[in-house]
């Protein structure tokens, strides 16, 4: 599994290294900011994305968001920051993990295999939908007749899917 | 948001239960082994749950196992042993977060927050693939019925479709409902 981490500070990335390493996975991009991240999540399609939170030229949870918006995959934050509005700004972002430093080593690859397998579900959910990727557009969808059809399946402005039988 | 928690060791059970309180969560259910696990989860109907791994009688990732069958909802992992095989069945498994112990309390509530939004994110695109089945399905139906209908009553496409509708409306059944009705009784 292709992990890509971006934190900052040269010596915890080394740590987090090993530690992904010696547990079996592949660093495959090491980012010392979230700019750098955005661009190695883009150059090396990795199976999952560690980032610190707190980062140079841009902080770690736009950074997951940009990621995300590019290319869906499970990504961990991995920071100091414990206050609820920073939690609450990653979830929203939709991140699978949430991990706080000094971190332990025993959590950092369980919070992975469970990000990535959590995620894989999500995708394949979305799949059923038919929009890995939310698109804004109108399926208002004619029988094949030409005649209305008595359901009509709308995007809503989050990019979900609204199914309602319409009364004539 | 009402918790179950699993664990053996009452000390730690209770501390755990301090904990989630502290952080302002119900701990609606407490279970001393996997299988109380299981029964409490079906009958306290709990949002999330954090289950030990190593309990008596049955393991906290076969009780995770079970208790997604019955009825999914996010599960948080806590356990002292962290080997790949062990994290790897509880991912496979189903659980949201899997927490080395012993955790601080700072570790728990982001496990918990990203658990339950991702789980609420997952349900409601499943829910939507599910409605969205069923339309599509419907629709299939319907049309299905309605060339039945012109054929076999030599009705106008629209004659046949208003047909479907009063019938639906009269009977306050799903226009699905009554067109596989129509088609079972016509082909």
């Amino acid at each position: 599994m292709k992990i890509l981490i971006a934190e900052d500070e040269t010596l915890i990335r080394l740590d987090l290294r090993a530690i992904l390493q010696r547990h079996g996975f592949t660093v495959c991009a090491e980012a010392r900011d979230g700019v750098e991240a955005i661009e190695l999540a883009r150059s090396t399609e990795p199976d999952a994305a560690l980032l610190d939170v707190r980062m140079p030229n841009l902080d770690g949870i736009e950074a997951a968001r940009r990621i995300y918006a590019e290319r869906p995959l499970p990504i961990v934050m991995l920071t100091a920051f414990r206050d609820r509005a920073t939690v609450d700004k990653a979830v929203a972002a939709g991140v699978f993990g949430y991990l706080l430093k000094p971190f332990r080593e025993g959590d950092v690859a369980p919070a992975l295999y469970a990000a990535v397998a959590r995620h894989g579900e999500l995708l394949a959910a979305r799949r059923r939908l038919g929009t890995e990727q939310p698109k804004r557009i109108d399926l208002d969808l004619p029988s094949p007749s030409g005649h209305a059809w008595p359901v009509r399946i709308e995007r809503a402005e989050d990019g979900s899917l609204d199914v309602r039988v319409v009364q004539q | 948001m009402r918790v179950l928690i699993a664990e053996d060791e009452t000390l730690i059970r209770l501390d755990l239960k301090g904990m989630l309180e502290r952080a302002g969560l119900e701990v609606c259910a407490e279970a001393r082994d996997g299988v109380e696990a299981v029964e409490l989860a079906g009958s306290e109907s709990p949002d999330i749950a954090v289950l030990d791994v190593k309990m008596p009688r049955l393991d906290g990732i076969e009780a995770a196992r079970r208790i997604l069958d019955q009825r999914p909802i996010p599960i948080v992992i806590v356990s002292a042993f962290t080997e790949r095989s062990l994290v790897r069945r509880a991912a496979d498994a189903g659980v949201y977060g899997y927490l080395a112990k012993p955790f601080r309390e700072e570790d728990l509530m982001p496990a918990i927050a990203t658990a339950g939004a991702r789980f609420a994110q997952l349900s409601a695109v499943r829910e939507q693939a599910d409605s969205l089945a069923e339309a599509l399905a419907a629709r299939k139906a319907i049309e299905r019925a309605k060339g039945l209908l012109m054929e076999n009553q030599r009705l106008s496409e629209q004659d046949a479709f208003v047909r479907l509708r009063r019938a639906s409306q009269t009977s306050g059944r799903p226009m699905r409902v009554i067109a596989e009705a129509i088609i079972e009784t016509l082909s």
